[in-house]
């Protein structure tokens, strides 16, 4: 059988494992394609963006090996690691049997020899590989009829914990610390009986990728301190989405439950950031849950405040917009766009506005941007990059650039938008924000905002141009929305809500789709279909691919 | 233990304290860049260097090293912690070793243990008040077929009665390697290049190794 591999068809070499046939990428390990192929393949040394060292010995099979002598294939006198070993066309290995299992049982009792079996007060229970291995291969009593050797747990770093004696010695961190980030802050000390992973006392493993460490970690041995006892791992849902902290566009998985999000992870990608994601992303999200969010709208008329109920707000705004666009003109209307806004919600509000005011005017929000991007291992450039974080700090700059120029019309940068708006070009605009912190020059802001009559604000949190504002309505966090992004590459993907807005707002794409007259159940799909007539690239978003069920 | 926490973000060295490393330690280390494609490569040399010359290495010498060969200062501490012969405190002018292993054990080493601890005042891994000796036992010196046995630095003592051990801990060249020249194999002493008038017999047997020459340079 073949299959398209780079424009080229190539032929696909096929093992037999467990008598069945198994069809594996070129180059693949032995272990890869048998996790590929289904099978529970206990492994905890071997990661697939890591170095392979072989270690753990929880993977051997029985292979088929060529004999030194005859060169004919025959079955290997005793168990080879099969993260090791590359498939070969017509390769036979037996995982399902005696002496496999024998080894997998032997090898469990080992690395539960001095474990403490402190489950109940372990963060990693429910998503341990000490506790699925040992439940699924393991033998139920220890032998051990010795003391355990107890050993106290490490504060290796600012974020990160260090519990030795659950630690399985895999080594996986230390190779994250070496290969991906580069700063080489972990190490194995001491020898045998005695080794453990450390820190250089004093050198603490901060840099800022440490937390994939905790992730790479199959144990409960390396835990988040942000994380630590918050919450059982098994009441957790799990919502795919994209890390909206920077253009770099990391796939993520948000963990929350009862509407609050516990912790982000990182999801495999591998054309933008493979298996990891930066501490920046992965704390960042703390904002969405800030008590100083805006959660009510309300309209101004002269100095009346009115807190309108959602449903009728669309109809105030298309009012209010109208009477202004025949008094003032259409032209003098503008639109600002939010970097952090989805392409579905940026394509919904201009296309609203344009409809309302066919000459208006469009503006990219301000971008934000904060030094140099960094890339990993630390100071590695071209083809030695592993991952960047961008120092484009939203991450949507692309996804709202397309949708303004498939809009046409006249457009500008937030900028030339600033100094027009304050020197009186518009009399009526819609403002989006969305930055988790301070975006606004709050002396331009106020002027601003003296000079345009109709002025709406959409905001997560409270920004200057609010007191000026006709109408104040409250935006939503990206965990709360579904849409997609275009990374700082031009790969459009796409985010799941995985958690509802405060206090009954709606998300901003299903205001929006109401706003822009569609009628039925907002869906950033729906909106996609919609926009491929414009901008066919988004006929096709893109979805990372799912990792085999029992890879880790 | 997890109720235990030891705190490895604090620095164990002292910033103001002057230099672990003197400068022709420093340049002896950099003497061996050049024999190695990288510098990581000049650790083990480094670590000897300098437990040669400071009788331990330090946490402060550690980082230093780093500094030097340019790696983390926990890549230091992973090769260092791996040898057990590397010592990272204070230890005496000589480590007397004594075996706790099976072979001496039947022939009485638990007695010369005893008398060594008793001659020097001292329990494993202390040094005596005078900083002339530090005891340690080992699992096995190579040594079954002349137990009960013990090392004093490099020096084997051999078929060790307790009686023997007051005199040798007495004798002022107890950790003198004294292997007597083959005529056969090892050339005379004159004839070993280098070596001028300060040369020794135990210094012909190994003249070849990096360890030697780290030593000859003291």
């Amino acid at each position: 059988m073949t299959a398209a591999c780079n424009g080229r068809l190539k032929l696909m070499p096929k093992i037999i494992i467990d008598n069945k046939e198994v069809e594996c990428r070129e180059g693949a390990s032995v272990l890869e394609a048998a996790l590929a192929g289904g099978w529970n393949v206990p492994h905890y040394c071997f990661h697939p963006g890591l170095k392979v060292v072989a270690s753990c010995r929880l993977c051997l099979m029985e292979m088929k090996m060529p004999h030194p002598k005859t060169q004919e294939l025959d079955w290997a006198p005793k168990l080879v690691p099969s993260c090791q070993t590359h498939v070969r066309e017509g390769m036979e290995v037996r995982f399902d049997s005696d002496p496999v299992k024998k080894n997998v049982e032997n090898c469990m009792e080992f690395f539960l020899l001095n474990h403490p079996l402190d489950c109940p007060v372990c963060d990693q229970a429910g998503e341990c590989h000490l506790q699925d291995y040992s439940f699924e291969f393991g033998r139920a009593e220890s032998r051990m009829v010795d003391e355990k050797w107890k050993n106290p747990k490490k504060d290796i770093g600012p974020k990160t914990l260090l519990y030795q004696d659950r630690c399985v010695l895999c080594s996986r961190c230390i190779r994250f610390t070496e290969e991906i980030s580069g700063t080489h802050e972990l190490t194995l000390v001491n020898r045998g009986s005695k080794l453990e992973i450390d820190v250089f006392p004093g050198f603490p493993l901060d840099n800022p990728l440490q937390g994939n460490v905790v992730d790479v970690c199959p144990v409960g041995c390396l835990l988040d301190k942000d994380f630590l006892f918050k919450k059982r791992v098994w009441s957790l849902e799990s919502t795919p989405s994209v890390c909206a902290g920077c253009a770099t566009g990391c796939s993520i998985r948000v963990d929350h439950a009862e509407r609050v999000v516990h912790r982000l992870k990182p999801r495999y990608n591998p054309k933008v950031n493979d298996w990891w994601m930066c501490d920046e992303g992965r704390f960042g999200y703390k904002y969405v849950h800030d008590d100083k969010r805006v959660t009510t709208p309300t309209v101004r008329r002269g100095l009346e405040d009115s807190t309108p109920e959602w449903a009728d707000l669309p109809g105030i705004i298309r009012y209010r917009l109208e009477e202004n666009v025949q008094a003032n003109g259409s032209e003098k209307v503008a639109a600002v766009l939010s970097p952090f806004m989805g392409c579905e919600e940026a394509w919904l509000l201009g296309k609203f506005i344009r409809d309302a005011a066919p000459d208006a005017t469009l503006v990219i929000g301000p971008i934000p941007r904060s030094g140099e991007d960094q890339t990993f291992p630390i100071g590695a450039t071209g083809d030695d990059i592993r991952f960047t974080i961008s120092q484009e700090k939203c991450p949507n700059r692309r996804g709202i650039e397309m949708v303004l120029e498939a809009a046409g019309g006249k457009t500008l940068d937030f900028e030339a938008f600033v100094a027009s708006a304050t020197a009186g070009a518009f009399s009526a605009a819609w403002v989006v924000g969305g930055y988790p912190a301070e975006w606004l020059d709050k002396k331009l802001a106020v002027k601003m905002a003296a000079k345009i009559e109709l002025l709406i604000v959409q905001d997560i949190f409270e920004n200057p141009l609010m007191g000026g504002a006709a109408v104040v309505l409250p935006a939503c966090a990206w965990v709360e929305r579904e849409g997609s992004f275009v990374n700082k590459a031009g790969l459009i993907q796409t985010f799941e809500r995985a958690i509802s807005p405060p206090e009954g707002v709606p998300q901003d794409g299903a205001f929006f789709f109401a706003l822009a007259g569609f009628e039925g159940l907002y869906t950033g799909e729906r909106v996609r279909e919609q926009m491929a007539g414009k901008i066919p690239a988004f006929a096709d978003a893109y979805e990372a691919p799912l990792k085999p069920v029992h890879a880790h | 233990m997890a109720w235990k926490t030891i705190n490895r973000q604090e620095s164990v060295v002292d910033a103001d304290a002057p230099s672990a490393l003197s400068e022709a330690v420093r340049e002896k280390i950099r003497s061996f860049f050049p024999r190695y494609e990288t510098k990581r490569a000049v650790l083990l040399p480094a670590l000897w260097i300098v437990q040669n010359t400071n009788g331990h290495v330090s946490h402060q010498a550690m980082v230093e090293i780093a500094d030097l060969l340019e790696i983390h200062p926990s890549d230091v501490l992973d090769t260092l912690s791996f040898y057990t012969h590397f010592w990272t405190h204070p230890k005496g002018k000589k480590v007397v070793t004594v075996c706790r292993s099976l072979s001496c054990e039947l022939m009485g080493g638990a007695d010369v243990l005893a008398e060594v601890k008793k001659q020097l005042g001292i329990d494993e891994h202390g040094t005596s008040a005078d900083g002339q000796y530090s005891l340690v036992t080992e699992e096995c010196l190579a040594c079954c077929d002349h137990a009960p046995c013990m090392i004093i630095n490099e020096k084997t003592h051999k078929h060790l009665r307790p009686a023997d051990v007051a005199g040798i801990l007495a004798d002022e060249s107890n950790d003198r390697l004294a292997i007597p020249r083959s005529d056969l194999f090892d050339a005379p002493l004159g004839a070993v290049e280098g070596s001028g008038e300060s040369a020794s017999v135990d210094r012909v047997i190994g003249s070849t190794s990096d360890v030697d020459e780290m030593r000859d340079a003291d």
